[in-house]
């Protein structure tokens, strides 16, 4: 089952996190475990709130992990590195950039932004369907085409591991339908590797079966494995395979598993606190 | 045949033309009702003075006033006073740029520094600068260097309190971005933390600017020898009201030129912003 070299090993992870006035120590991911595949696209699910975005940010290195062990290509994850870029929730794009000069900042942040590097941006401009509208501004953008820009500026650097943390979340349904089958599109066009190792995090179960090749379903907080499903669904996915029965049945499946961890959820949360930092307060759940 | 092809402003106009004309012609009523305004008042005044309701040698006239300008301008004598008010405001504004931005962002990314120097930078803001003249009189007599301790006083604390709101206030996603991607130290501050920060700045040099104004007449009516207020402050003495009021006019036009060439400088290059 196993594949011989994993991309990321992610072992008995656990992550801590003081909250509160007081201070108290709560796990938010405790013994989590499995491993990607070098070019597998991983959705993870789980009910709001049980730390599938902490643990999302600990791989991205914004937060140490308290325990087990978190490895990219064998190396420790220790830190925010260049073989990893993240999409963002919200599409976070500097607004005194214009499109191009937004997809361009990791390979600047890098020292890489020469004429490779601009010819890989222009080409990404393409490929994410902003054609055209390199010279705007982000105030001059649809949410779906901040997303866009949020995507290329991540795939720019040509990272090992590419991190999404609910992308489409704040988007309408139709955009977010879109956008879900540009992703596809997009993952299987860009050229550099085809299909590049993913973790994609998401509250929307078919979404994540839609785009995933396995999705991995996270307990209510504290986060650990509660299955591993894998999409045998063939590519290139289209819409209409949202409708077929086998993509229906395999939603209602993790579907039933997420509402059995939320229900477990609603009994045992008296206490949940929530602070004004929203990034604490998903942690905190 | 090419008149029906070039009809841009067609009466079956879109929704987005309407718009736009409907903005336009808002904006000529603002305008033409600001004039209307401005004349009515010294319609009535010059009125007023000409009729002998009021002692013109009192209360002077527009055409009075006008009149005195054109002949300070004839004579050259209102180039000096106005140089020197220049002077001080440039002088003030660059001291306090120098000294507010970078103490502005300091302040601003240091929690102790915010929490020590918060109270006091917000009641040195809300005071009138002007309580503290006898003081500064007090302390630095009534030359030059008085006067720009007056200046700098009255402006840097709403370029202070601006910068402070900008530092403390860049948007935690956009240093997370910076971090993710690895960006230097260098590249964070220059290409993010900075303009994330410009429009704060720029928009308390544009306060900041008004107030050196103020700081520099208020210093010239009370202690100059020289400048516009001192004009305006002599001349009134000298009983030689039209002399006073262009001096006026042209204190006010000062005021509309500096803030309005900030206000363009500001839009210029924070354009992408859409909060100002």
């Amino acid at each position: 089952m196993a594949p011989p070299r994993p991309k990321l090993r992610v072992r008995d992870v656990e992550i801590g996190h003081r909250s509160g006035r007081k201070g108290t120590y709560a796990l938010a991911v405790d013994g989590l475990s499995f491993d990607v595949a070098p070019n597998e696209f991983i959705a993870v699910v789980g009910p709001s709130g049980c730390g599938k975005t902490t643990f999302l940010t600990a791989v991205a290195g914004l937060i140490p992990i308290s325990g087990g062990t978190l490895e990219l290509d064998d190396h420790r994850i220790d830190g925010p590195g260049r073989d990893r870029s993240l999409v963002f929730q919200q599409a976070s794009l500097f607004p005194w950039r214009n499109v191009v000069q937004n997809i361009e900042f990791g390979l600047k942040a890098h020292g890489r932004l020469d004429a490779a590097g601009r010819a890989r941006v222009a080409e990404l401009v393409e490929l994410v369907g902003l054609g055209g509208k390199g010279d705007k501004y982000p105030r001059e953008l649809s949410g779906g085409m901040s997303q866009r820009v949020n995507l290329a500026r991540a795939l720019a650097t040509d990272p090992e591991l590419i991190l999404l943390d609910e992308p489409f979340a704040a988007l309408d349904a139709q955009t977010r339908e879109v956008m879900q089958e540009e992703l596809t599109r997009i993952w299987q066009a860009d050229g550099v590797k085809a299909g590049k190792t993913a973790m994609f995090i998401t509250h929307d179960v078919p979404e994540a079966v839609f785009l995933a090749d396995r999705v991995l379903v996270l307990s209510r907080g504290p986060a650990h494995l509660v299955a591993d499903i894998h999409v045998d669904l063939p590519r290139p996915r289209t819409p209409a395979m949202k409708r077929t029965p086998e993509f229906l049945a395999m939603s209602d499946r993790i579907v039933d598993l997420v509402m059995a961890q939320s229900q477990i959820g609603k009994q045992a949360q008296p206490g949940r606190r929530v602070t004004s930092d929203d990034h604490a307060g998903v942690a905190a759940g | 045949m090419t008149t029906q092809v070039s009809q841009p402003a067609s009466p079956i106009a879109g929704p987005i033309e309407r718009a736009i004309n409907a903005r336009k012609d808002k904006k000529l009523t603002t305008g033409t009702l600001g004039l209307i305004g401005l004349v009515v008042v010294l319609g009535a005044w010059q009125i007023a003075a000409s009729a002998g309701w009021v002692d013109a040698s009192f209360a002077s006239s527009p055409v009075g006033a006008v009149r005195a300008l054109v002949h300070m301008i004839g004579t050259g004598e209102l180039w000096p006073p106005l140089l020197s008010t220049l002077e001080s405001v440039a002088c003030g504004m660059i001291i306090t740029v120098v000294v507010g931005i970078p103490l502005g962002l300091l302040i601003g990314r240091s929690n102790t520094l915010y929490g020590l120097t918060e109270p006091l930078v917000s009641i040195m803001y809300s005071v009138p600068f002007v309580v503290f003249l006898p003081i500064i009189i007090f302390w630095f007599g009534i030359g030059a260097e008085a006067r720009l301790v007056i200046v700098v006083w009255s402006a840097i604390f709403p370029l202070l309190i601006n910068v402070i709101a900008g530092a403390r206030n860049v948007d935690r996603h956009y240093l997370q971005v910076a971090t993710v991607f690895c960006a230097p130290r260098l590249l964070t501050l220059r290409s993010v933390t900075f303009p994330a920060t410009l429009p704060f700045v720029l928009a308390g040099v544009r306060q900041a600017v008004g107030r050196a104004l103020v700081g520099a007449i208020v210093a010239e009516l009370f202690m100059g020898n020289a400048g516009l207020g001192y004009v305006v402050q002599t001349e009134t003495s000298g009983f030689k009201m039209d002399d006073a009021m262009a001096a006026i006019v042209v204190i006010a036009v000062l005021a509309i030129v500096l803030t309005r060439s900030v206000a363009w400088i500001e839009r210029r290059f924070t354009f992408w912003s859409s909060s100002v």
